[in-house]
């Protein structure tokens, strides 16, 4: 089957099910995480997996395009596709001018760069008074062409269309000349060179996708939420986790970072509500007095960061190459 | 005057205080089979550096098909019809065979397609059809050797600049890549070789400049080359029986 129509037919399964499985609030918030933590590590992937470039400061996009948009709308009055636009604009300028800085640094040192990068733009957006310092943003009721933003479901939407925008882009590069270009950069960027390949220019061109695309995330993100602030926009904690979600995955394989955030996000979900824990103490496998007990139920739900970093140790020592890796046939 | 393609006008290049190469001057003309050797760290590597945009020259001109090119990037020297292969093979690992050459051909070309198309014809040439959908990776160093050069003609070079393309082959394999670049050479491109198999290199070229310490030691054709005394010290060492 073509990836075409099963990009199709996934996006098809996806936009039904809010119907299918009702409005539950809960189910659909889980659901915008998977969405977007799938759609923000696929466009990572674009230049992460694809051009072997490690991004360890895609949060500054992400960020980029939520304060953006929030400014834009609480100071300005745009309305939030505008806000989304002013944020695409801005996350760009900033990918432009970090890729002519750290482009020119190969490897380790690169991934240092943008962290570096990174932190400039949070300890910045921590420190301006625009940005609202370490208040944050706070956003008050929002609609757009009388559609009332205050449903989960239009962001259900909004993050869906993205993911399947970013796949088609993958799935357009990888039978292109750019995708193979950014293919030969991430293998050898001498032979690369050598064989009239711009370096600069490819790698700043997946910068620029990549960095557009997370920004929307981000600006979906902002007005879903109503509230942002460095922490939880801008941090580390988030660049890192994007990279994971694709490693565990699968880097450079289309399906690979939707795979990954169908496995954490709902993972970390269910070890941070300590479902599991409550069940078996509610349902007397373990008492509810006995050591273990309490373990299971007080302890572990603090634990979950704990659980979570054991199992992506896990993925990384027994599947290096991501879940999708384990079914990609040895050609 | 007569029109060189290359043309290497005191070109010198300096790490820090080490001197690589020192003032070095000489013409390559069309469709000539030029070689280049010398001792180890005579400075042939180095000097290919420079030539392919990969190093700055410390001093002098490199004039590639009338245009000085010392100031340019390797993607852009490539795109004026000059391609190098690696001394130390670069196959792109995870890519296929085939792909590692489409991506050469992607310099002539914008599609897919037609890329597939020159790199199958390129494949045939150099006799790794069979290989096409192995990853680049999985090759012996031989049929690596090959893939190099199938990816370079998959440019459509002018000039080829070839870095030890026979070093580390047998007998049987060294043959069947200077088949190869005799053909090439017959369709109208320019080689300049890199090479310390003298035998190979006596076999092939039109004309060889040594190299010794970064300093040109001799240049002429290479019956004149291998009786040259220098020469043969440079390479054997005075009065040894090598």
């Amino acid at each position: 089957m073509k990836q075409v129509t099963i990009i199709a037919i996934i996006a098809g399964i996806a936009a039904v099910l809010p119907l299918v499985t009702g409005e539950s609030p809960y189910f659909i918030g889980v659901m915008i995480s998977v969405l977007m933590m799938a759609a923000l590590s696929s466009a990572w992937n674009i230049l992460g997996g694809y051009a072997g470039q490690y991004s360890f400061g895609h949060a500054a996009y992400f960020g980029a395009g939520a304060y953006t948009t929030l400014i834009m709308i609480s100071t300005f009055n745009f309305n939030p596709l505008g806000g989304m636009v002013a944020g695409i604009i801005v996350a760009c300028i900033i990918a432009l001018v970090t890729g002519s800085i750290v482009f020119r640094l190969r490897g380790h040192y690169f991934g240092l760069a943008s962290i570096a990068v990174a932190e400039i733009v949070r300890l910045s957006a921590l420190n301006f008074e625009f940005t609202g310092g370490a208040q944050g943003i706070l956003l008050s009721d929002v609609s757009l062409w009388g559609v009332d933003l205050n449903s989960k479901l239009p962001f259900y939407y909004g993050m869906l269309l993205v993911l399947v925008v970013s796949l088609g882009i993958t799935l357009y590069m990888r039978s292109s000349k750019t995708g193979f270009y950014l293919q030969a950069i991430r293998e050898d960027q001498d032979a690369a060179a050598s064989l009239g390949i711009n370096l600069s220019f490819y790698k700043n061109k997946a910068l620029l996708i990549s960095a557009a695309l997370t920004s929307v995330l981000g600006s979906l993100y902002a007005v879903y939420i109503r509230f942002i602030d460095t922490s939880a926009v801008l941090d580390l904690r988030l660049s890192i986790e994007i990279i994971l979600t694709a490693i565990i995955g699968g880097v450079g394989t289309l399906w690979g970072p939707a795979v990954g955030a169908v496995l954490l996000v709902p993972l970390a979900e269910v070890l941070r509500s300590n479902v599991i824990g409550e069940a078996l103490v509610k349902h007397g496998i373990v008492s509810e007095k006995s050591g273990l007990g309490i373990f299971f139920k007080d302890n572990l739900a603090h634990a979950h960061v704990l659980v979570y970093g054991i199992i992506t140790v896990l993925c990384i020592l027994y599947l290096p190459k991501g879940i999708l890796g384990l079914f990609r046939r040895t050609k | 005057m007569i029109e060189h393609l290359l043309h290497i006008n005191h070109v010198c290049k300096h790490f820090g205080g080490n001197v690589a190469v020192s003032d070095i001057s000489f013409s390559v003309d069309e469709k000539q089979i030029f070689g280049l050797i010398g001792p180890n760290g005579a400075g042939k590597t180095t000097l290919f550096n420079c030539i392919s945009g990969f190093f700055p020259v410390t001093s002098g001109d490199i004039i590639f098909d009338n245009k000085i090119i010392n100031k340019l990037r390797p993607d852009e020297v490539c795109h004026l019809g000059m391609a190098r292969t690696w001394q130390r093979v670069k196959p792109l690992g995870s890519l296929t065979v085939l792909e590692n050459v489409m991506i050469g051909a992607f310099s002539i070309t914008n599609a897919t397609r037609k890329a597939e198309e020159i790199a199958f014809e390129q494949l045939g040439l150099v006799g790794l059809s069979d290989y096409a959908t192995k990853p680049a990776g999985s090759l012996s160093i031989g049929l690596k050797k090959k893939l190099e050069l199938a990816r370079v003609l998959a440019t459509r070079p002018k000039m080829l600049l070839l870095d030890e393309i026979c070093g580390g082959l047998n007998l049987t394999e060294t043959d069947t890549i200077l088949d190869i670049i005799r053909e090439v050479r017959r369709k109208g491109a320019t080689i300049v070789f890199i090479e310390h198999d003298m035998k190979a290199v006596t076999a092939i070229c039109d004309w060889i400049v040594v190299l010794n310490s970064g300093e040109k030691l001799a240049e002429g054709r290479p019956e004149e080359i291998t009786r040259n005394p220098d020469v043969i010290e440079a390479y054997l060492g005075g009065g040894q029986n090598a």
